[in-house]
C-alpha cells in the first residue's frame, strides 16, 4: 500500500501525454508549394466539401452511413481516377470551404460552389461542371404563388450565402428567411412556417420533389455555374482539371452521373455533347427507413475521435495549467503577470471565439495548423486556465506549516514545492480536475466548427440527410453519457477519499 | 554558537523587536517563556530564516544572516539561510508532518533530497531513530494514523535525521492532549542529556526548570529578564516576570 503511488503514475501518464501532444504539433503540415505535384506524390486528391450540406451533392449513404455518396462524390472519384490517385474528402463547413482551401486544408473545393465575381477574386475556378438554376417550391395547395413574381410580402426560405439569397434580397419586399441547412426550409414550408422556398434545382430535386406536400412553382429562374475552386497559383492543376472535365463530358461519364442522380436537364446540354446510361439513386424516403444500427459504425468512429481529442486536450490542459500555476505563484514578475493575464483572458472569453481565432484567424498572420492540432490547442489552452485555478486553490489549501517544515529541513523552495506542496495540492484538486474532464468531453463538440468530424458533427451530418434528429440524437446523447458517467463515478470516489483523509 | 546582535523586527508597521542581543553557547539549553504574543516564536523563526528581520545580525555557527530590508532576499541571503537550516533543526507546535508520506518517508525525505544521502544507509538510520523514540512499528503508517504525541516524536526524529547541531522547539507540547505531553518532553530531555544545543519556547514551567541552563523571559518583544531557572522561578527580578509566572503557575 503506497499512497504516493498514484502520484507517480499520474506524473508518468502526464509526461507521456505531453510528449504525445508535442509530437502532434510537430506534424502540423505546412502549405505545399505546388498542389498538383503534392497530389501526385501523396496519392490523394483532398477535396473540400461539407457532408452536412446534404444530398444530392455529398451525404452519408443511408444503406451504409460510414460511406459518403452524392453526385459530387462520383465526380471526385472520376477526377481522382483520371489523376491516377485516390479521392479523399476533406470535411469543412460549407461557408468555410473557400477559406479552408485558401489556407491549404484541401487541394480543391467542390461542393455546389457557385462561380461568382466575388469568389473569383479569391480563388481560381475550373470550367463549370454544372449549370444550376433556382427552383421555387411551394405547398401542394398553394394557389397564390405561381412564380417568383408573386413573392412580395411572402415568407421565403433559402440557404445562407447562396445565389438564391441574392436574388430574393434584390427583389425587395420579400420576407427572406435564411437557413444554414437545406433540409429545414422544406420542413418549415411543409408545416406552414414558410410560404415558399427558393433554392438550387439539385436541392429541390432531391428534397422537395419527392415530398407529396410540396410542388414546384413556375419554371426555374436564374442561371449560374458550379465550378471547382482551386488555389490561386495552381494554374497547372486548373489546366489538368479542365482537361479532365472536358474528357468526362465528351465520353458521357459526367452525364451518366447526372442522370443517376436525376439532375439531368436541357440546360446541361450547353455543357455536354454525349449521354450515357442511368442507374437510379437513393431517395430521401429510403434513407428514412434504414435500420438504425446501420449508423452505429459511423457514430462509433465519431465517438472514438471525441475520446481521442478529449484525452489529448486534457493532457495538454493539465500540464499547461501546472506551468501557469507555477509561473503565477512562484515565478515572480513578469512571469506571474503573464500567467494571470492568460488565465483571466481564457476564462473570460467564449471557447467558441477562441477556436475561431485559432483556426480561421491565425492563418491571417501566417500561423496555420491542421484541424486536429487546432482542436487540441483550442480545448487544451482553454481548459488549462481552469486547471490552473484548481491547482492554485489546491496549493492554497495546503497548510502554511508544510512549506515551513520543508524549508526548515533545508529544502529549497523548488524541492519543497515539488515534493511536499504539489503532491498534496494535486490530491485536493483531483476531484475538480476530473469534473473538468467531464465538461471538456462535452465541450469537445465545439471543435466541429473547425472542421473536426467528431461525434456531434457526425450526428448533425447523419441527421441532416435522414431527418432522424430524434432517434439519432438519443443514441448520441447515450454515447456521450456512456463516456462521461464513468468519469463522474471516479470524481465522486476521489471526493469521498479526500473527505475521509482529512487531516 | 548562536549570536544575536541588535535585532529589529517589524510586522507591517508594528515594531516587535527593538534591538535584541543574545549569545547561546554550544550545548547550552535555553528556554524561552513569556505571555502569548510576546515574540518567542518570531525570535526562533528569525534564527532559521523563516522570518526576515530589518536590522541587526544573527550568526549561527559562523554563518551570518543579515537584515533584509528589500522585498525579496537575494541569492546570497538565501544560500546563507539554507546553510543555517542545515545546521539547525526545528520542531513546530503543529507537528507539520507531510501527510502524503509514511512515517519512514517523512524521515528519509530531506536526507535523500537535500543531502543526497545513500538510501539504504538513510533508511537504516531512520529506523534506529524510530527505535529511539519507540515507534518503530509505525514506520509504514501515515501521520493521520498516529496520535498527536507520536506525530510530534516523529517530527523530532525527522529533524534529527538531518544531524543538526542545534534544535529549535516552538511550543512542542501546546497542541497535545495532557496525557501525551510527557512522552514528547522525555524525548527532548534525552536529547538535552546528549548535549544538543537546544532552544525551547514553552509554557511547561516544570520542564523548563528541570532542563534549562538559562531561562529567557519575553514580554511585548523585549527580553525583560534572563538567568538560571532557579533564580528566575524563585526570585524574579522584574514585576512583569512575577505577574506572568504567578498567572501560569496558578493554572
Ligand atoms: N505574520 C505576522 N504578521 C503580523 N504580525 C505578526 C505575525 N506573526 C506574529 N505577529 C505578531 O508578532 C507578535 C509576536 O508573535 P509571536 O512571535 O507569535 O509570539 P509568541 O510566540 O510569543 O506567542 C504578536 O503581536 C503577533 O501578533
Ligand atoms: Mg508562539
Amino acid at each position: 500500500m503506497n499512497k504516493s503511488g498514484w502520484m507517480k503514475n499520474f506524473l508518468r501518464v502526464l509526461s507521456l501525454c505531453i510528449g504525445l501532444s508535442a509530437l502532434l504539433f510537430w506534424v502540423a503540415p505546412s502549405r505545399p508549394a505546388n498542389t498538383l505535384e503534392k497530389i501526385q506524390k501523396s496519392g490523394y486528391l483532398l477535396w473540400g466539401s461539407d457532408a452536412e450540406g446534404g444530398a444530392p451533392y455529398i451525404f452519408p449513404d443511408p444503406k451504409d452511413p460510414s460511406k459518403l455518396i452524392g453526385f459530387e462524390v462520383d465526380l471526385a472519384d472520376e477526377i481522382a481516377r483520371e489523376l491516377g490517385v485516390r479521392p479523399k474528402q476533406a470535411q469543412n463547413a460549407w461557408d468555410s470551404l473557400v477559406p479552408a482551401l485558401m489556407r491549404g486544408d484541401s487541394d480543391i473545393a467542390m461542393n455546389g460552389i457557385e462561380i461568382t465575381p466575388q469568389r473569383q477574386k479569391e480563388v481560381l475556378f475550373s470550367e463549370p461542371y454544372y449549370i444550376y438554376t433556382e427552383q421555387l417550391v411551394v405547398r401542394k395547395d398553394e394557389e397564390a404563388i405561381q412564380g417568383v413574381d408573386d413573392l412580395k410580402g411572402k415568407k421565403v426560405g433559402t440557404l445562407s450565402g447562396t445565389v438564391a439569397q441574392d436574388i430574393l434580397m434584390n427583389m425587395g419586399g420579400v420576407d427572406v428567411k435564411i437557413y444554414a441547412g437545406q433540409v429545414e426550409p422544406y420542413e418549415d414550408l411543409a408545416i406552414g412556417r414558410l410560404d415558399a422556398v427558393l433554392l438550387d434545382l439539385p436541392i429541390a430535386a432531391y428534397y422537395a420533389k419527392p415530398n407529396p406536400k410540396l410542388k414546384y412553382a413556375g419554371p426555374p429562374v436564374g442561371e449560374g455555374f458550379y465550378g471547382i475552386a482551386i488555389r490561386k497559383g495552381d494554374e497547372d492543376l486548373k489546366k489538368r482539371i479542365d482537361e479532365i472535365l472536358d474528357k468526362l463530358m465528351r465520353t458521357g461519364r459526367l452525364k451518366a452521373i447526372y442522370e443517376k442522380w436525376d439532375l439531368w436537364n436541357e440546360q446541361q446540354e450547353k455543357l455536354f455533347l454525349k449521354a450515357g446510361g442511368t442507374e437510379g439513386y437513393v431517395s430521401l424516403e429510403e434513407s428514412k427507413k434504414a435500420p438504425v444500427y446501420t449508423f452505429f459504425p459511423t457514430l462509433l468512429k465519431g465517438a472514438g475521435i471525441t475520446i481521442f481529442i478529449s484525452f489529448v486536450s486534457m493532457a495538454l490542459a493539465v500540464s499547461l495549467g501546472l506551468v501557469l500555476t507555477l509561473m503565477r505563484l512562484y515565478g515572480g514578475q513578469p512571469l506571474s503577470g503573464i500567467a494571470t493575464g492568460y488565465i483571466e483572458i481564457y476564462r473570460g472569453t467564449p471557447l467558441l471565439i477562441q477556436l475561431y481565432i485559432l483556426y480561421y484567424g491565425l492563418p491571417n498572420i501566417g500561423i496555420s495548423m491542421n484541424p486536429l492540432t487546432a482542436a487540441f490547442l483550442g480545448l487544451g489552452m482553454n481548459y488549462a486556465a481552469y486547471e490552473a485555478e484548481l491547482y492554485r486553490a489546491g496549493i492554497s489549501a495546503v497548510p502554511k506549516g508544510q512549506m515551513e517544515a520543508a524549508l526548515s529541513l533545508g529544502m529549497t523552495r523548488g524541492t519543497a514545492v515539488k515534493r511536499v506542496i504539489l503532491p498534496q495540492a494535486f490530491r485536493i484538486a483531483l476531484p475538480g480536475v476530473t469534473n473538468d474532464f467531464i465538461a471538456l468531453f462535452k465541450d469537445s463538440s465545439l471543435v466541429s466548427v473547425i472542421a473536426m468530424v467528431e461525434l456531434t458533427k457526425t450526428y448533425s451530418i447523419l441527421a441532416a440527410s435522414t431527418l432522424r434528429f430524434f432517434e439519432l440524437g438519443l443514441i448520441v446523447a447515450l454515447l456521450y453519457f456512456a463516456m462521461s458517467y464513468p468519469l463522474s463515478l471516479l470524481a465522486r470516489r476521489l471526493e469521498d477519499r479526500l473527505k475521509r483523509s482529512k487531516r | 554558537m548562536i549570536t544575536v546582535r541588535g535585532l529589529h523586527k517589524y510586522y507591517e508597521g508594528h515594531h516587535l523587536f527593538k534591538g535584541i542581543d543574545l549569545d547561546i553557547k554550544k550545548g547550552e539549553v535555553v528556554v524561552f517563556i513569556g505571555p502569548s504574543g510576546s515574540g518567542k516564536s518570531t525570535f526562533l523563526r528569525c534564527i532559521n530564516g523563516l522570518e526576515y528581520f530589518q536590522q541587526g545580525e544573527i550568526v549561527v555557527n559562523g554563518i551570518e544572516l543579515h537584515s533584509i530590508n528589500r522585498l525579496r532576499p537575494d541569492r546570497k541571503d538565501l544560500e546563507n539561510i539554507r546553510k543555517v537550516r542545515l545546521k539547525v533543526g526545528m520542531v513546530f507546535q503543529q507537528f507539520n508532518l507531510f501527510p502524503h508520506m509514511t512515517v519512514l518517508e517523512n524521515i528519509i525525505e530531506a536526507p535523500l533530497q537535500v543531502l543526497g544521502a545513500d538510501r539504504t544507509v538513510t533508511i537504516e538510520q531512520a529506523r534506529s531513530l524510530l527505535r529511539r523514540i519507540n515507534i518503530e512499528r509505525k514506520a509504514e503508517s501515515y501521520p493521520e494514523e498516529l496520535s498527536g504525541g507520536e506525530q510530534q516524536r516523529v517530527a523530532i526524529a525527522r529533524a534529527l535525521a538531518m544531524k543538526p547541531e542545534a534544535m529549535l522547539f516552538d511550543e512542542p507540547t501546546s497542541s497535545l492532549d495532557p496525557e501525551m505531553v510527557g512522552e514528547v518532553l522525555s524525548v527532548i530531555k534525552d536529547l538535552v542529556n546528549e548535549g544538543m544545543t537546544t532552544l525551547i519556547a514553552t509554557h511547561e514551567m516544570g520542564f523548563a526548570r528541570e532542563v534549562a541552563d538559562r531561562v529567557v523571559v519575553f514580554d511585548s518583544g523585549d527580553i525583560i529578564e534572563t538567568g538560571p531557572p532557579g533564580e528566575i522561578f524563585t526570585h524574579p527580578k522584574t514585576e512583569r516576570t512575577r505577574v506572568f509566572l504567578s498567572r501560569v503557575l496558578k493554572r
